[in-house]
């Protein structure tokens, strides 16, 4: 049956459907070569590669149930793939690779970020369950999972741990969508192998893999908003000659000041975005080096800055009747500016079944925050570097993990005044993670043990501090699939030792509004969480329960406290005894039988925090939610698609009333967003989607806004056009 | 040739896009902001400042002297204030 053969060196195989026929433009990624072939209109794909034994192969095509197998040379590759109704959660339905683990151990969730229709990318990742996000208008957006965010929720990009003094709200997630394919999320504490410290989750960023082309692959973009009358070009180029793989791509964004409902302008909500990324893959044999260089700049401006109290004036005090285009795109006061700088080398060799890989990265975040235009209120340089070795074996059955992480950060002021002082910490984290696979049973456990020393000795601020933090973090997970019943349990603790922020500021935050003092005394953080997830589907149903609960204890907070500094309310970090996190999100898909291209999916997101030593809530939690979305797709039915209509959909989120909150936070309440999109598809090359967001121009405030406590909460943008091109060739 | 030709073109398209266009502009309004009994900020315009004397007026500690000013309903009392050169909304 099996079709592969080798001949000086060239592996080939054939990909069909049920019925046997041909696929054409099937990707075809070789995970461990991060590598993607594409089948040819005969179903067939062909590479010059020697594929070292179990490497992974992951094939996928829209619309058909991915696979993924360990290649044995000398065995025939014909792959058969089913066409599916429902896409949901991946997981049961069709295999699927995950960069965080084994996706049918490990409840990870993954969003595609290559979508035409996107509006950012923190959006688009706020569409699942149990996602939201802080922010500001389009320019600082961050990610919030199960109602946790900032230090405790821990960002990857292409296996580097991006640190960039995201312990405030007013610091973005510092990079844009740019080159990248995927994200994937795991929430809560189940992510050893990149950090005990992700209490909240963690994101991996991943960047489109390399092409095995003889020709130049690439493409161009353009995105148009007019809120903001933002701007937004991007290029992509993809390279390929024998064993030298090369992408590259770049990017410029300009916004000015966002419109609200009310046809006002968000003054200063503008922001500007330059980016480039390249990526140079060379393979000899059975060992794969990877370079990779990114370099990102931002200019962001501080919208709802005021000097009174922010919650006491009035929203004409802080928005503009309307926009200067002459100057209202260039950056005023306050105003972030953000350099970010990435450098990578993966290396890994394989033999047998063994992959042995070395990682190292380096990331360099320099943050002014200015008030004044002559003197930055601070200038810090945070340098972040990661080694991690690790080592991988699998059989058929059973997959083992060893590694270590070293992580050296050195956090360096660049002028007097400052917010948190030079520090220095060294992390050291070996871990082993174990996976066994038989039938439908599956069982996955491992440990990690971190070391952390933290130093500080800033003349200026008179400090000379000497810690260390250490703890074990661990998770164990069991799966079991049942017919079309599947169901997993994850039991996982972790601990997160204080921010420098945390443990010694002492200043104006003006990003915030709010003066904040550390405290010396804080120690570590310690969670434990048991998620259950439930899934069943058919042809045309798909359901999803996954209720969880979390335990922390040693909360670390920001806590109010009844005194004024330079006029600046004063905040005060604390720790609370206990904090318990529970809740349950479900989803559904389904569509009808006799309507195949309609899509409806919903997400149902409940949350409650309880804090058992406070009257009040925890902060910065958000609503719940049920979101929706009906999606048509034109494909199917020419009479339309003639007419380049590719698909129509419709989102749909409701936001409940908030009624658990800090003490320094309010009620809010609850409202409807409605967003429609239109796609086009001029050819194969050319595509186009027009979105209308926030239709019915609603006035609402999220509650995890950073502009919620500003005016009695600054509105998110009003009803809005967006209008994205793509051509690629 | 061809992928030469689209390289050059892309290499060119990203020359434009991280070439600013605009120059710096290094005078700015500057208001010193007086809190009135309602913890509202009334601001007193003090001019405008460039290059030298932008950098001095927002010194650390510098403080601007202004004499009794009434604007609006609110009278801002005489005396040394701390200088905001930064924009507000309010057009």
């Amino acid at each position: 049956m099996m079709n592969i053969f080798t001949t000086y060196s060239q592996t080939t195989g054939i990909v069909l459907d049920a019925n046997n026929m041909p696929l054409n433009a099937v990707n075809i990624f070789l995970l461990d070569q991060n590598l993607l072939l594409f089948s040819n209109e005969d179903g067939q794909f062909i590479t010059e590669l020697d594929i070292p034994n179990s490497s992974y192969i992951s094939f996928y095509k829209d619309g058909y149930s991915s696979k993924i197998l360990k290649y044995k040379s000398g065995v025939e590759l014909k792959i058969i793939l089913e066409k599916l109704h429902i896409i949901l959660d991946e997981v049961g339905v069709s295999d699927s690779y995950s960069e965080l683990g084994n996706s049918r151990l490990i409840n990870i969730e993954k969003k595609s970020l290559s979508s035409l229709n996107s509006i950012s990318m923190v959006e688009d990742i706020a569409e699942l369950s149990g996602v939201d996000m802080i922010s500001s208008g389009l320019g600082i957006q961050k990610i919030v999972v199960r109602g946790l965010s900032g230090m405790r929720v821990v960002t990857y990009l292409n296996g580097m741990q991006i640190n960039n003094q995201q312990w405030a709200n007013d610091h973005g997630i510092g990079f844009t969508d740019l080159g990248l394919t995927e994200v994937e999320l795991i929430k809560g504490a189940s992510a050893l192998k990149y950090g005990s410290e992700a209490i909240g989750g963690l994101l991996y960023f991943k960047d489109t893999p390399f092409t095995s082309s003889d020709k130049l692959k690439g493409f161009i973009f353009s995105g148009f908003n007019n809120s903001s009358y933002l701007s937004s070009s991007k290029f992509g180029i993809k390279w390929n000659k024998k064993r030298l793989y090369f992408n590259l791509y770049g990017q410029y964004s300009i916004s000015s000041d966002y419109r609200l409902p009310n046809n006002t302008y968000l003054f200063n909500s503008r922001f500007q975005q330059n980016a480039i990324k390249f990526s140079l893959g060379y393979r000899y044999k059975n060992w794969q080096n990877i370079f990779r260089c990114q370099i990102h700049a931002e200019v962001s401006g501080i919208p709802g800055h005021v000097h009174e109290d922010p919650s006491e004036v009035d929203l004409i005090e802080i928005t503009s009747s309307e926009l200067s285009l002459s100057t209202d795109f260039k950056a005023t006061r306050p105003t972030q500016f953000v350099k970010n700088q990435l450098f990578i080398y993966e290396s890994n060799y394989m033999v047998n079944n063994f992959k042995v890989e070395f990682y190292a990265g380096h990331f360099i975040n320099n943050l002014k925050e200015h008030e004044k235009w002559t003197r930055p209120s601070f200038d810090l340089n945070l340098s972040n570097t990661l080694l991690s070795p690790s080592l991988r074996y699998t059989s058929d059955k059973l997959s083992l993990q060893l590694g270590s992480q070293l992580i050296f950060q050195d956090n360096k002021n660049n002028i007097n005044d400052r917010l948190v002082p030079d520090a220095s910490s060294f992390n050291l984290g070996p871990y082993i993670l174990i996976e066994y696979e038989k039938d439908n049973f599956g069982i996955n456990s491992g440990v990690r043990y971190d070391y952390k020393r933290l130093t500080s000795d800033d003349q200026v601020l008179g400090l000379d501090y000497d810690n260390s933090f250490k703890s074990t973090s661990f998770s164990s997970g069991l799966y079991y699939r049942f017919i079309d019943h599947i169901f997993r349990i994850t039991f996982s603790g972790a601990y997160r030792s204080p921010h420098v922020s945390e443990l010694f500021s002492d200043g104006v935050h003006h990003g915030t509004s709010r003066y904040e003092i550390g405290n010396e005394q804080l120690d570590i953080e310690y969670a434990n969480q048991i998620d259950f997830k439930y899934q069943w589907s058919t042809d045309h149903l798909g359901i999803i329960v996954n209720p969880f609960i979390q335990d922390i204890s040693d909360f670390i907070s920001l806590n109010l406290a009844d005194s004024v500094i330079s006029g600046y309310k004063v905040y005060n970090y604390m720790q609370y005894d206990k904090v318990e996190i529970n809740g349950v999100e479900m989803n559904l898909h389904y569509h009808p039988h006799q309507l195949h291209n309609l899509h409806f999916e919903q997400s149902y997101s409940f949350l409650q925090a309880k804090n058992r030593y406070s009257e009040y809530g925890l902060a910065l939690v958000p609503a719940n939610s049920i979101k929706t979305k009906i999606l048509f797709n034109f494909n199917d039915y020419e009479r339309l698609s003639k007419y380049r209509f590719d698909y129509i959909s419709v989102y749909h989120i409701y936001k409940f009333k908030q009624d658990s909150y800090a003490e320094y936070e309010e009620l809010t309440d609850s409202y409807n967003v409605i967003n429609f999109q239109l796609g086009l598809k001029f050819n194969s090359q050319f595509h186009c989607s027009l979105g209308l967001n926030n239709i019915l121009n609603a006035t609402y405030t999220p509650h995890i806004s950073r502009l919620r406590g500003i005016a009695g909460g600054v509105p998110n943008p009003g009803r809005s056009l967006n209008i994205n091109l793509k051509y690629e060739f | 040739m061809k992928e030469f030709n689209l390289l050059t073109v892309a290499a060119l398209c990203l020359a434009l896009a991280f070439t600013s266009c605009s120059k710096s502009d290094d005078c700015h309004e500057c208001h010193v902001a007086y809190m009135n009994s309602s913890q509202q900020e009334v601001e007193v315009e003090i001019g405008e400042f460039c290059g030298t004397d932008l950098e001095d007026v927002e010194a650390p500690g510098y403080l601007h002297s202004i004499e009794e000013t009434i604007v609006g309903m609110d009278t801002v009392p005489a005396g040394d204030y701390n200088v905001h050169c930064e924009e507000h909304a309010g057009h």
